[in-house]
This record gives C-alpha cells, sequence and structure tokens, in this order.
C-alpha cells in the first residue's frame, strides 16, 4: 500500500515544510501540504498538524485553527482510529479543539525558549511511541512561547496512560531544572484514550536527522516511524 | 527647517533652500503638497544616501569585478551565485530611531523590513541575524529596558514568521545609551531562475499595478524623515512615525508572494518601506524606464479620510507592490485569494515616463518618474577629531589586580559573558537548516538541504577600535567577521555592510564615516571580497547630551563550506591535543575590553591591520584545512585570546595546560600578552602528531604559529610561562561567571 499523509497548513504554520521534509526526504513516505481550507480526510491515512503560529496566536494560541474546517475533517479521522499528530503549535490546537485534554499555558519565565531538551518515554502504546521503550530517553528540541501543559484531570490522565513524555535530565529523572516551562507534572506530550492522537511541544521533525542534531542522535525520527508503522498495521 | 506653502497649506520638510529652488525649476511650477511630502522624503538621506554617495563610491563595482555576483549596491539586496543553480541573496539595515523611541515595535518592524527586502529578490528569507548596541546593563533601567524589548521585538516577530535567528552580535557601551543601535541583517535561498524572475522594476508599459499585504494607515508616516535627523527631547513625539508590526500578515505575504511568483506572470516587485508607495512606486517606474497612472481611490485604506498626502507618505509594514502580466491578472489575484490577502490592483504602467496619482477627478502627483530618485548629493567637510591624539596616547596603567581575578573579571563582563539569554528566545532552529546553532560555532552555519553545501554568516565590528581608529578598526572589523566564518571551515564570498555614524553635518563625524569606508574599501579590494550592498544610517546622535554613538560599520559577510566533513567546530575536542597560536600578539590594548573593563579606559594604541599578513593566514588555515589538520578553530576577539581558550574548553569541559614562554620573544608585559586583542588570530587546536607538518605550512605561509600549550582532562586552565607568577584557572567557575551575567542582570 502507499501511505498517505496530509500535512496541514494553516496560515502562518511554519514548521509545515519541515514536518513535509521529514516524510518525504528522510522517510520516504508520500506526504503532502494541504492548505487547511482544502483537507479533505477521505484521502489520507495519517495528519500532521505543524508547529508555527497558526492565526498569528492571535486571541489565543491555537484557538483559531481549531475552528478551521481541517479540524471537522481531522474529527472523522479521529474517531476511526487514524493518527493525528500535533507538533507545538499543533497540540495547541489538539487542545484547543478538545482532541487532547489540558492547556498550553504561557512559559513559567514569560520568555520563548529555544532548546535541546530530554524526554523520557512514558507510554509506548500509543500510535506515535511503539518504536521507543517506556523509561527511554530521548534528545528532541523545544521552541515555544506557550508550552506549560496545565490540566485539572491530572489523576484520570495518569491513571488511564494518557502521559507519553515527560521533561527530565539526560539520565531520565524528573527534576524541576529540567521543566523548561513550568509544565505540570513535567509534562511534555499527551495522547488521547484511544492513543491514535499525540499532542507534543517538542519538535521531532527537527531532531530527525543527525547533521542537525548537536549530538548526533535521531530520535524524533522514531516518532514519525512509530506513526507509518501504526498505520500500516492498521490496514493490514 | 524651511516651510514651503502651496494652495494656503504650508509644509515643514527638511530640505535644503537650494534643494527647493532645484525643484521647483525642473518642474517649472511649484510641487502640490502631496509631491512636495514625497521630495522631503526621496531626498532624505535614509532614501538618498545624499551625504554618504560620494564617499560609497569607494566601494567597487562588484557585479562587473566578481562573476558570481548577480546584484550589487543599489538594489534591494545583495544576490551571489553560489553554484548549483543556487543564488543567495542578503541584506543589513538599521533600524536604530524607532528602536531608541519604541524597542519592541522598532525592532519587530526593522526585522519585517529586512524580510521584504529579501523576498523582492524573489528568494524565500531562511535566517536572520542581528547585531545590537546599547547603554551597559548595569544599573540602567534605561539600557536594560530597551535590549529587554529589542530582543522581545525581535523573537515574537522573527520567531513567528519561521525565519531562524541565526546569529547576532551584541556591544554594550556608555555612547549607546540614549542611541541604541538596532541592526538587522536577513539571508534569502532560492534557485537562479528565482531570482531572475522578479526584478525590482517596471519595465512593460501596460502591465498592472498591485498592491498586496496590510491596509495603508496613518501610522509611520514621515519615518524617514525621522531616521535622518539626531533624536532630540522631541522625539518621545515622533511615536506616531514608529510603525507597528504584523509578523502574521507578514508570514502570508511571504508564501503568498513566492507562490505569485511561481505563477511566471509577475513581471516586478518592490517592498513598501520608507518612503511608502511614493518611493516603490518611483523606483519601479523610475528604473525600469517607464511610467505610471495610479488610482488613489482603489487603495485600501485603515481609516476614512486620509488625505492624498497621508496615502502617499505612510509606512504602514507589511505591503508589497507587484507589477504583474495582463494575461497572468487572474492567477495572481488568486493565489492572493487563497491567502485571504488584502490586495487590490491601484493602476498601469505606461509609456511616459510620468508618475500620475489620481485621487478622484484631481491629479495629485504628476512627476518624472525619475525627479524622485535623482537626490543630489551634499559635500561634508571631515575632520580628525582632536581629543584622538591624547586618547592614543593613553598608557596601560601599573597592573593593579591579580591576573586570575582579572580574568575571571572579564569573562564575566558584558561584552564578553555568553550572550545565551539573548538567542535561547529566537528560534534559531525553524526550517532545520542550522547545523551548527546560536553558540556553537564563530558563524551560524546553515545546510542547503539536497546538496552537500553549506552557509556561513556572522555579522559585527569592534565600535571602540574602530573610535580610536575608524580605518584600522573597520578594516580589523572585516578581520574579524571574516576570521568567524574562517574558524567553521568557510571561505568569505562575500559582504555587506550597515554604517552605523553620528551626525554628518559634524566634522568630526563625517570623518569617523569616511575613514570607515575607505577602510572596508581598501580591505575588501586587497582579499578580494565583493561589497554587495549596504545601508548608512546618519544623526546617531543624541542633541540634549551632545553625545555621537561610537562609530559602528557593522560588517555581515557569508562565506560557503563545500561538504559537511569540511565544518570546523569550535569547542576542543580531544584530551591531549596541541593548541597552536596563530598570527602575532603585539602591544595593542587600545580599545580593549581588558581597558575599559579593568580601567575604564577608552584610550590606547588600538590594532593595525596588515591586509598582506591576515591573506597569509587565510591562505595558510585554508591548507591546514585541505590536508584535515585542525580539529577545532576559533578565532581571537574581544578580551584576548585567554578568553578565546575559555570559551573552546567550556562544552566539553576539557582543560588547557598553557606554556606562554614560546610567545614571548615581543618582549610584552603580561597583560599585553594575555589581554592584547590584535587581529587576524585564530586558536587552532591539532594532533600532536601533526605538529611538524604545521610548523612547516606556517614556515612556508612565513606567519607566526606557537604551540602554547595542550589540552588536559582536569577542568582548570594552567597558566605558565609568565613574568611575573603562574596560575590556575577553575574553568567551572569561569563558566558560571560567562552564563551568569545578563540573566542575574535581566531576569532579577
Amino acid at each position: 500500500m502507499s501511505i498517505k499523509i496530509a500535512v496541514i497548513e494553516f496560515p502562518a504554520s511554519n514548521c509545515d515544510l519541515d514536518a513535509l521534509h521529514v516524510l518525504n526526504n528522510v522517510l520516504n513516505i508520500e506526504a503532502s501540504l494541504v492548505w487547511h481550507n482544502h483537507f479533505k480526510e477521505k484521502d489520507y491515512d495519517g495528519v500532521v498538524l505543524p508547529g508555527g503560529f497558526a492565526f498569528g496566536d492571535y486571541l489565543r494560541a491555537g484557538i483559531i485553527a481549531a475552528h478551521s474546517p481541517a479540524i471537522d475533517e481531522a474529527r472523522i479521522m479521529l474517531k476511526d482510529g487514524r493518527p493525528i499528530l500535533g507538533i507545538c503549535n499543533g497540540f495547541q490546537i489538539l487542545t484547543e479543539a478538545q482532541f487532547l485534554p489540558g492547556a498550553l499555558l504561557r512559559n513559567e519565565s514569560l520568555k520563548f525558549v529555544c532548546k535541546w531538551v530530554n524526554l523520557k518515554v512514558e507510554n509506548n502504546k500509543t500510535a506515535f511511541t511503539n518504536r521507543l521503550n517506556v523509561a527511554d530517553v530521548i534528545d528532541i528540541p523545544i521552541a515555544h512561547g506557550e508550552g506549560r501543559y496545565f490540566t485539572d484531570q491530572l489523576k484520570e490522565l495518569i491513571d488511564n496512560d494518557q502521559i507519553v513524555f515527560r521533561y527530565t535530565d539526560e539520565k531520565g529523572f524528573i527534576t524541576n531544572d529540567s521543566n523548561p516551562n513550568g509544565s505540570m507534572d513535567n509534562i511534555a506530550g499527551v495522547c488521547n484514550l484511544e492513543g491514535n492522537c499525540l499532542g507534543l511541544m517538542p519538535h521531532p521533525e527537527r531532531a530527525s536527522e543527525a547533521i542537525i542534531s548537536p549530538k548526533g542522535s535521531t530520535h524524533g525520527k522514531l516518532i514519525f516511524d512509530s506513526m507509518i508503522d501504526f498505520i500500516k498495521r492498521r490496514s493490514k | 527647517m524651511p516651510k514651503v506653502d502651496t494652495d494656503g497649506d504650508e509644509l515643514e520638510v527638511n530640505l535644503t533652500n537650494n534643494e527647493i529652488e532645484q525643484i521647483k525649476d525642473e518642474l517649472k511650477r511649484d510641487p502640490s503638497i502631496t509631491e512636495w511630502g514625497m521630495f522631503d522624503v526621496m531626498h532624505s538621506e535614509h532614501c538618498s544616501y545624499k551625504s554618504s554617495r560620494p564617499k560609497l563610491k569607494l566601494f567597487e563595482d562588484a557585479e562587473k569585478n566578481y562573476d558570481y555576483v548577480l546584484a550589487g549596491p543599489g538594489q534591494d539586496a545583495g544576490v551571489i551565485d553560489i553554484g548549483d543553480n543556487y543564488a543567495l541573496a542578503f541584506r543589513i539595515e538599521s533600524h536604530n530611531h524607532p528602536s531608541a523611541i519604541e524597542p519592541y515595535h522598532g525592532a519587530a518592524t526593522g526585522i519585517g523590513g529586512i524580510i521584504r527586502d529579501i523576498l523582492c529578490m524573489g528568494v524565500r528569507p531562511i535566517a536572520l541575524l542581528d547585531p545590537l548596541r546599547f547603554g551597559p546593563l548595569k544599573d540602567n533601567p534605561h539600557s536594560q529596558w530597551l535590549f529587554k524589548y529589542v530582543v522581545k521585538g525581535i523573537a515574537d516577530y522573527g520567531n513567528c514568521t519561521g525565519i531562524p535567528t541565526i546569529g547576532g552580535e551584541v556591544e554594550f557601551d556608555k555612547s549607546f545609551e540614549s542611541n541604541c543601535l538596532v541592526n538587522v541583517a536577513c539571508i534569502g535561498l532560492g534557485t537562479i531562475e528565482d531570482f531572475k524572475h522578479a526584478p525590482s522594476r517596471a519595465n512593460n508599459p501596460g502591465d498592472y499595478i498591485i498592491l498586496m499585504g496590510g491596509s495603508t494607515g496613518r501610522d509611520g508616516i514621515h519615518g524617514v524623515t525621522f531616521a535622518s535627523r539626531t533624536l532630540t527631547e522631541m522625539s518621545e513625539a515622533d511615536r506616531p512615525a514608529v510603525q507597528i508590526g504584523d509578523p502574521f500578515t507578514k508570514k502570508l505575504i511571504i508564501e503568498a508572494t513566492l507562490e505569485a511568483i511561481k505563477t511566471g506572470y509577475v513581471r516586478g516587485l518592490k517592498d513598501l518601506g520608507g518612503g511608502g508607495l511614493s518611493c516603490a512606486l518611483s523606483e519601479l517606474t523610475g528604473d525600469g524606464g517607464t511610467g505610471a497612472r495610479v488610482d488613489m481611490g482603489k487603495i485600501f485604506i485603515r481609516e476614512p479620510g486620509m488625505n492624498s498626502f497621508e496615502v502617499m507618505l505612510s509606512e504602514s509594514q507589511e505591503r508589497m507592490a507587484f507589477i504583474v502580466q495582463p494575461e497572468g491578472l487572474e492567477e495572481v489575484l488568486n493565489v492572493f485569494r487563497k491567502y485571504e490577502m488584502a490586495h487590490a490592483v491601484i493602476g498601469r504602467t505606461d509609456d511616459t515616463q510620468v508618475l500620475k496619482v489620481y485621487d478622484g477627478d484631481n491629479l495629485v502627483v504628476n512627476l518624472p518618474a525619475t525627479a524622485l530618485s535623482d537626490a543630489p548629493t551634499i559635500p561634508r567637510k571631515e575632520k580628525r577629531p582632536d581629543y584622538l591624539d591624547d586618547l592614543i596616547a593613553q598608557k596601560t596603567p601599573e597592573q593593579s589586580k591579580k591576573l586570575d581575578d582579572i580574568i575571571y573579571e572579564l569573562i564575566a563582563s558584558e561584552n564578553i559573558c555568553s550572550k545565551e539569554w539573548i538567542y535561547r528566545q529566537y528560534d534559531h532552529e525553524v526550517g532545520v537548516r542550522s547545523v551548527l546553532k546560536c553558540g556553537e560555532g564563530d558563524s551560524g552555519v546553515l545546510r542547503i538541504i539536497g546538496t552537500n553545501k553549506y552557509i556561513s554568516s556572522s555579522v559585527g565590528t569592534n565600535s571602540k577600535h574602530c573610535f580610536l581608529d575608524p580605518y584600522n578598526g573597520s578594516k580589523g572589523g572585516m578581520v574579524e567577521i571574516c576570521g568567524n566564518v574562517i574558524a567553521n571551515g568557510a571561505r568569505p564570498k562575500a559582504m555587506v555592510n550597515c554604517c552605523n555614524f553620528g551626525n554628518p553635518e559634524i566634522p568630526e563625524s563625517f570623518w569617523y564615516f569616511a575613514e570607515s569606508v575607505k577602510g572596508i574599501a581598501d580591505f575588501c579590494r586587497e582579499l578580494k571580497i565583493p561589497i554587495v550592498g549596504g545601508n548608512v544610517s546618519f544623526y546617531n546622535e543624541d542633541e540634549a547630551t551632545k553625545t555621537a554613538i561610537k562609530p559602528a560599520p557593522v560588517i555581515m559577510i557569508v562565506g560557503i563550506i563545500e561538504g559537511e566533513k569540511n565544518i570546523v567546530p569550535l569547542p576542543f575536542k580531544d584530551v591531549g591535543s596541541d593548541i597552536l597560536l596563530i598570527g602575532k600578539t603585539k602591544a595593542e590594548l587600545g580599545g580593549s575590553e581588558y581597558h575599559s573593563v579593568i580601567y575604564h579606559l577608552e584610550g590606547g594604541i588600538p590594532p593595525l591591520v596588515n591586509e598582506k599578513e591576515i591573506k597569509l593566514i587565510w591562505d595558510f588555515i585554508f591548507e591546514l584545512y585541505e590536508n584535515n589538520l585542525v580539529k577545532s578553530n576559533h578565532d581571537i576577539n574581544k578580551g584576548g585570546f585567554i578568553i578565546a581558550i575559555a570559551e573552546m574548553c567550556f562544552k566539553n569541559n576539557i582543560g588547557v595546560n598553557l606554556d606562554l614562554n614560546t610567545i614571548q620573544e615581543e618582549n610584552l608585559r603580561d597583560d599585553e600578552l594575555l589581554f592584547s586583542e590584535s587581529v587576524g588570530r585564530f586558536i587552532v587546536e591539532s594532533s600532536k602528531s601533526d605538529y611538524d607538518k604545521i610548523m612547516d605550512l606556517g614556515r612556508k605561509y612565513k606567519i607566526s604559529v606557537k604551540k602554547i600549550g595542550i589540552t588536559t582532562k582536569e577542568p582548570e586552565i594552567h597558566i605558565n610561562g609568565l613574568k611575573t607568577s603562574n596560575f590556575t584557572l577553575n574553568l567551572k567557575k569561569m563558566k558560571r561567571l560567562y552564563d551568569s551575567t545578563i540573566p542575574n542582570l535581566m531576569d532579577k
């Protein structure tokens, strides 16, 4: 089968071409850039909501994009179990659209922060982490001003195993120093109950090629690889 | 300022009486009020370069002399052919005055403007770099306010548009306290065809003129006239002359413009920056040898009741003018519709060579298209300041503190310490091109996806050196910025500059400018570096305090690295490597950080530049690279070589054992040896086994190559072989001091 992935382009998405590059040129997957008003779910096996500043983050990050027709289409995919990956601004859109629980608030420092961090894998039974092991520590960069995860259902998230990634130190310890934005419980990424929708603040597309990775790792690629594996298994 | 009057309206203009008479003579009538406004803007220093043009002639014709230069000075950006069918566009300009009054929007719209300049060349903007200058931060809430909001303005704008900020430079000096300098640079990448598609002129009569992007409002009216005066206490009242940025719209403009160009129907392209529509229309038609008829009623305005004067001179941000072939009009408009960008066909080009603007039935502008761009030049007087001799004669005081304490103080000083506080706020990775990221090298290094080619770029200058000797100081700036790209493995390919100076009407200020231009021109000719563009910002002078800024001829260099294996890192790689000092250390402490931080001294003998020697050092370094003899490399800058070595130690926590006996033959004082800022030097890490080969090459090029130590496992810097005493520095303490200065000042 040939797998088709859509990377949705909202006005002022800006990591759209980066995600497209990794899917097309690193994973050799047929992915296309789709303008948000033109997106039709029936043509695709999975969707990526890329990072950026959709609609300028005006009003509140992600809120305007959450009302785009693209999200209505994506909701159909959500229901029938196709994978939906929201990266950074994509994560903000997914929480605003209530695909995912919680909200992303202004960083505790009140400043935008761009740096490489470590994440610990908390759940490898999702569509995006099946190539990883629980407790693996991965290198990946963040770049956001509003990434402080907050939820009033922390206990449910823990009980339902919906926390997928936490910010940790290099050894995998959850510490205050390794929390770059003040996220509750060091949460960096969460999924829906079914595990076919993941939102994370870090950028896997920036961690998929050794040449642009300070330590030469390609851990971000495993998230895309997992997504593709998941689609292949689903279609069997 | 003189006043002109037309039909009962009176207007203050920034024109000389001569200019006023000349304009009337040429038109054989009195201009309308709108026309006066247009002349005022287009003849401003900012648009017309009337003071600087005679000097800028020293910059050679790069397009003629270098076959890989596709666009040189006078265009929106310099463009070079970098092989594999790629064109690289780059430009630097200033946004000083607006930022000094309103740092957040001033800096943000500076970024907006430079992005448009690159976009005008038909290529995608892929990187930003920002050289900044402020007053010292310590105990200075005003400087902290400017610094904080300039950085935030750049971050918010650049981050939203998805263009990574990959480098920059910052200097803190009292002279920039009320005149901070905000220079912005941008790099664009496209194919040669992309570039050839969209010239900044309207060559064909009968094409449509489309205005696309933001609406035209009352903000920014007379921004350029404002930038061509000194800052006075009245400047607070000039706040309406600062534009408001909208990075969201800018991002859409970038995508819509690039997509419109791909249709093949765009025949000309111009951004609306300084001078707004009047500048864009007169340049498009004037340079293309055409004329145009424009219907002002079609221009979408932000508020009702704007008159022709306001519409033609508005500098509202986020606007582009397109010249489109009639048969492709619908296709281009469909692109704008997709992005939901406001747009209007505002007129057509014709063959009259006259720019006509109608407000209803009233002809409000009726000017020969070239009249506006033919501003006369003004010869300015030059005079070397009398105070310089005394300054240069200043001696380094007897060393009063212990050397280790001095080094700890230097590494924590504002000009030397880590700038991580700044670049953490910039998205420096978007675009997945950043190979050497902020803080990882002397320059920013980007890959060109799909090739094995890498772009290296750096910006900056040394204003303290330029203050004492603008001729050598400017050359020194060239050496330093070229050194940054060379240290990472790139040959400098081309340069653009941004000259920030005081009031050109003051002979001493103009002398600084003239000497700097001469220094840059001489250096570039000798080292064969094409100058492909520039920007001049005068009037960086505070009338209330009568102080001019230290001269800041800021340089931007781009270089190309062929092949991933040829990218050279900055940090020491291995334990047990040789540490080599390339280039001679001379008693040149004038304008050094050592003088300024330890003794609050501005004077002394600043570094001289010998181009012949610099060329030999560069050739030597590249021969080392070709033979794979370099493990890491760092060019020596502020604070001297001891600071450079510490910076190389930090990342991998590698220490060094130095024996400086080998460089004692010059008979320098210990502080001169350690802290001199002699230009053109590098610290190279190499393998012990390659020592003889490297020394042979050093002799071949007749340059100074000295082994000054080895790298060690212990995280310490041991310094032996000084005239006074040996001592040891603790790396952890140095790193803590290096990292904490700016956060301690800004995040309290």
